[in-house]
């Protein structure tokens, strides 16, 4: 596990980075240093991660206090000791187990999926040379301007035609790989992996796909990792597809269901809010193990000036 | 197959093991068909779609402790408005369910392509729709005959109001003489604002929804006439409408929106003294504020009648089960068993038969304070005099209704709000 | 051609895989089995359906009833739409409201977390990032709340400073600030990571020597951060446009009771719920498909603009 959480720095390219990480910075003399750093800095930092973190925990004071905190004058600001109480009725009033699994089983297949498709079409737009490759790889980009929701009925139609409402294929197979994964891949394949490595390979007899799998995939891993759990937050929180084409209780995903809990005649907001804190907590418990990898995953696959 | 454990972490090989699996697609598929809505086995069980707070478990549990062996797989989710939606994106994707419930105002569209659902008469005999009240079941009929829902129910108007505020307000809180305090909208206004001038609290939790739609449920030509022709600006949708707004010239409106999160909060809270409460919205009431058991009571609605809402049991075509479902309409819709949920759950039989019957004539319901809830609600629905719909009666009324929630939520002119609910009636309407 | 779209290719020779005499057949034809997957299914669920909405906005087509030719009608109808106007209204100035602050926000953090002594650096990076990956549906739900004009926990310090309360959620611009709230929260660290990475890449010297001339920090954010970020900031704009246009789950949760309207006035409904309201609303595929055409050709205008900017910004570099 260790490994893993440091291996995208350690297979982060160096060139052209130095000076990048914290903990390299202390080796620079501290009197020369750029941006002295005063107390407001902080001030302005705290404030930053205030904002951030309060309405989460607003999010927890409302659920844990049960449904009549919601409409408190003076509004509650401590939590309550009734989370497990109001919990229950979350479960009792919507099948909430089945759509967290449900949206577990669709973020995660398509966390697999982009992990793996996206590294293997970005190793051939990188690494192998075939006809039309730099015109497909344009149309690629292209398609990366162009939003999916703009087209939302046509999409529902073919799903209708496929038989596939109301089911979670409908949701998992569209988004198994994506333009902006292999986009990112292919950047990350192109500036780690050297040539003469893949050549090597070559002369001893490798196919393009046992290259890819034995030699590339493994190195590339960590930068996989990563793509991956940004796709599974991605799914974990997408919303409108699967409000299209969802509509029965046992295939919700996380999301629906707290669409549905917010709309039901005679519930209230802290049920819904108590929904909404129940389905950020994965994603905030995978924060805290691969939180820094996504971070780097994010600065890495920014737009260098 | 795939690390179902929290938190994911799979192990690299894990990682990759997944990853290939997971690629072929294949296994994506048939990982999560596993999760589509699963079919009932047994040949009489079903699958059957509902909104919420109308309390069609009930029905389900007891039709299913009659009937064991049954298995019905009811799903009671969101508004009514939203289930409609979800049957015609079902009904569009070939993937439907057994029976659903379908209000009202969203039946006419339905109507609009009755062979996307079964005719109950194929079911039932020509003569289904012969125990249900007349201008209820014509609803459900389309011009050809075809019957395409079974009602189950009716909204006959009352007044909901707080015992103890009306008593801190020093008016009468009796519900007869409360009664008595509005025969008509103007004296409901007025009376509004006397509490208002004693308390300096609201009166009533809106205007446009606890005024205008109850009044709208009152006229004798509504959205539509005789001939499916527009009427919308006919004297008595203007009247409904003007009423709100005096309603809100008289500052007696609480201003939330109902159903709206600061409505539910506000049941319970004494943001309001009134509400105007079709029969089905009594288990709302009672479920937001259990506490208040006795503090509310029910009054008759101004003008003596009305209906908002009721609904219909309606088979999809597509259905896999339709003689299962139609065996549960049958049983649970027949007079005697509305009766009983009249009993049980307090919504309205759709049965005039039953209006006679000594357990809803002398029915009370001990949380309004004892009140003859049968004989307040019957009496608001037997003498209705039915009103033509249409394709777009739902959109027309939420469109006139906005136009006065624009001026009681968002201080819009009232002046303009006639005009701009009738422009935006016709933008809807317009050239469809 | 493709070179201009990879910035990080220039040290790395590409492609040049060593091709032995005989390849098999195999070989020649697998790097097309690796990239067939996103192309298949780009091609049934991308642009099978971007081609078939014009295709579907020349009917009036209703999912379980009738469809009928209309030609161009449906556009005619739009053209004449108070309502599109007014979600075209909607969707421009939420998009101001929340790409500015969050662009202004950003780039402050970012000059801050880019400075070299600074403390508890993945920390504050991390925080950043909470709002990122909590849903819309959730976010929503709760700044609905925060918001309210009766409970929320704002409008009760309006009151205590003795202010009427702010009804956010009814009115045009309060519910419009109250959804760009929403999008600023949930991108502003996101964006801020993306240019502290960009800043990163600025040589530190530049400021050493920007100290030595005794400037300012002010002026160093003026003179050197902001032009070195101005790539990364068309960069932002064009996404937060992208993400801008898709709007959808805010206006649609913030008020449950309005449907798919965010509200009786339409005052927060925003293109992308319009359309959503006529195909799965009122289920008029025709009449949603021709607003999924204007989207797209607000799209083209906006790649046009981008285009246009960008090279202005590449002659100028």
């Amino acid at each position: 596990m260790a490994q893993l959480v440091d291996a995208p720095d350690a297979a982060a390219p160096e060139g052209g980075r130095g000076g990048r990480r914290p903990q390299r910075l202390d080796r620079v003399p501290r009197s020369r240093q750029v941006g002295r750093v005063r107390w407001y800095t902080y001030a302005v930092l705290a404030l930053a991660v205030l904002a951030c973190l309060f309405p989460l925990y607003w999010m927890f004071v409302v659920a844990s206090a049960g449904t009549e905190a919601a409409a408190e004058m003076p509004p509650r600001v401590v939590p309550g000791g009734r989370l497990l109480v109001v919990t229950q009725l979350v479960f009792d009033t919507i099948p909430f187990l089945r759509s967290l699994v449900n949206s577990l089983v669709v973020a995660g297949l398509i966390a697999v999926g982009q992990a793996f498709l996206c590294s293997l079409a970005g190793f051939a737009f990188a690494k192998l040379s075939f006809k039309g490759r730099d015109p497909l790889f344009l149309l690629l980009v292209l398609t990366m301007t162009v939003p999916a929701s703009l087209s939302v009925i046509p999409q529902y139609m073919i799903i209708a035609q496929l038989g596939w409402v109301d089911t979670l294929q409908a949701l998992v197979v569209p988004g198994l790989v994506s333009a902006f994964g292999i986009f990112w891949m292919r950047q990350h394949i192109s500036a780690t992996i050297d040539d003469q490595l893949l050549q090597a390979a070559r002369v001893d007899g490798c196919g393009s796909w046992q290259i890819f799998t034995r030699i590339a995939f493994p190195i590339v891993r960590p930068a996989a990792f990563v793509l991956g759990l940004l796709g599974f937050v991605n799914a974990w929180n997408d919303f409108l597809w699967p409000f299209i084409v969802l509509k029965s209780p046992e295939v919700y995903t996380a999301q629906i269901a707290i669409k549905a809990l917010q709309s039901n005649l005679t519930v209230d907001l802290g049920l819904a809010m108590a929904g909404s804190f129940l389905v950020t907590i994965p994603l905030l418990v995978l924060f805290v193990f691969f939180g820094r990898q996504m971070v780097s995953g994010i600065m890495d696959g920014a737009f260098k000036g | 197959m795939v690390p179902h454990t929290q938190p994911w972490r799979p192990s690299r090989r894990q990682l990759l093991r997944t990853a290939l699996v997971g690629a072929t697609g294949l296994g994506a598929a048939g990982a999560t068909s596993a999760c589509a809505p699963q079919a009932p086995t047994g040949p009489r069980d079903f699958t059957f779609w509902s909104f919420t707070g109308i309390g069609q478990k009930a029905d389900v549990e007891r039709f299913t402790s009659e009937n064991p062996g049954v298995t019905i797989k009811l799903t009671e989710v969101g508004s009514s408005q939203e289930t409609a939606q979800a049957l015609t994106t079902a009904i569009a994707g070939g993937r439907v369910p057994d029976l659903a419930l379908v209000q009202a105002a969203d039946l006419p569209k339905f109507a609009l392509s009755p062979d996307n659902f079964v005719d109950y008469r194929t079911l039932g005999g020509d003569d289904v729709g012969a125990p249900y009240l007349d201008w209820v079941i014509a609803q459900a009929t389309t011009r050809q005959g075809q019957v395409i829902g079974i009602p189950t129910d009716v909204g006959g108007l009352a007044v909901a109001y707080r015992k103890d505020l009306f008593a801190a307000a020093g008016l009468p809180t009796d519900r007869d003489e409360v009664s008595a305090l509005w025969p008509d909208w103007p004296g409901f206004i007025e009376t509004g604002r006397r509490y208002v001038e004693a308390t300096g609290n609201p009166f009533v939790d809106n205007a446009a929804t606890s005024v205008f739609y109850q009044a709208l449920g009152q006229v004798s030509e509504q959205f539509y006439d005789a001939d499916g022709g527009y009427a919308y600006t006919n004297p008595q949708v203007r009247q409904a409408f003007d009423w709100s707004l005096d309603a809100l010239a008289a500052g007696i409106s609480a201003r939330v929106d109902s159903f709206g999160s600061a409505w539910n909060a506000g049941i319970g809270r004494g943001a309001f003294a009134v509400t105007c409460s079709p029969s089905w919205m009594l288990g709302t009431i009672k479920s937001q504020a259990p506490d208040l058991e006795g503090q509310w009571d029910l009054a008759t609605i101004p003008n003596g009648i009305g209906n908002w809402g009721g609904s219909y049991l309606a088979i999809p075509a597509a259905a896999e089960r339709k003689e299962a479902a139609w065996e549960y309409v049958r049983s649970v819709q027949s007079p005697a068993s509305q009766l009983r949920h009249f009993v049980d759950a307090g919504s309205l039989p759709t049965t005039p038969e039953n209006y006679s019957a000594p357990e809803l004539v002398g029915s009370t319901d001990p949380y309004f304070s004892d009140a003859p809830t049968g004989a307040i609600f019957t009496k608001a629905v037997l003498d209705i005099t039915p009103f033509p719909v249409g394709r777009y009666t739902a959109e027309i009324g939420t469109e006139l209704q906005n136009a006065i929630k624009a001026v009681e939520l968002s201080a819009a002119d009232p002046a303009q709000a006639w005009a701009r609910g009738v422009r935006n009636v016709e933008v809807v309407v317009g050239d469809l | 051609m493709s070179a201009t779209l990879t910035p990080q290719a220039g040290r790395v020779t590409r492609g040049t895989t060593a091709t032995t005499p005989v390849e098999s057949r195999w070989e020649r034809l697998a790097p097309y089995g690796y990239v067939a997957p996103f192309y298949l299914l780009f091609a049934v669920f991308g642009l099978f359906p971007l081609l078939f909405t014009f295709v579907v906005a020349l009917y009036d087509w209703n999912p379980i009833g009738e469809r009928t030719f209309v030609g161009l009608d449906n556009f005619v109808r739009l053209g004449e739409d108070p309502r599109f106007w007014n979600a075209l209204r909607n969707t421009f100035s939420i998009w101001v409201l929340s790409t500015v602050p969050q662009l202004v926000i950003a780039l402050v953090l970012a000059q801050v977390l880019n400075k070299a002594r600074l403390r508890f650096a993945n920390f504050w990076r991390m925080s950043m990032l909470v709002p990122y990956i909590t849903s819309v549906a959730a976010t929503t739900i709760v700044f609905a709340q925060l918001f309210d004009r009766d409970y929320g926990l704002l409008n009760f310090f309006v009151g205590l400073l003795g202010f009427e309360h702010i009804d956010f959620k009814n009115t045009v611009l309060g519910s419009h600030v109250l959804i760009a709230v929403m999008v600023t929260w949930r991108w502003f660290g996101y964006t801020t990571l993306l240019y502290l990475a960009s800043l990163q890449a600025v040589p530190r010297d530049l400021y050493e020597a920007a100290n030595v001339d005794g400037a300012g920090e002010v002026q160093q954010f003026l003179h050197i951060t902001l032009p070195s970020l101005r790539p990364v900031i068309v960069f932002t704009v064009i996404t937060s446009t992208i993400g801008g246009l898709q709007i959808f789950t805010e206006p649609l949760l913030l008020q449950p009771t309005s449907g798919t309207t965010c509200g009786a006035e339409r005052q927060c409904q925003t293109l992308s719920l319009f359309q959503f309201e006529q195909g799965f609303g009122v289920f008029n595929f025709g009449y949603g498909s021709a607003i999924g055409v204007a989207l797209f050709a607000i799209i083209v205008v906006v790649a046009l603009v981008n285009y246009l900017l960008s090279s202005r910004v590449g002659r100028r570099a």
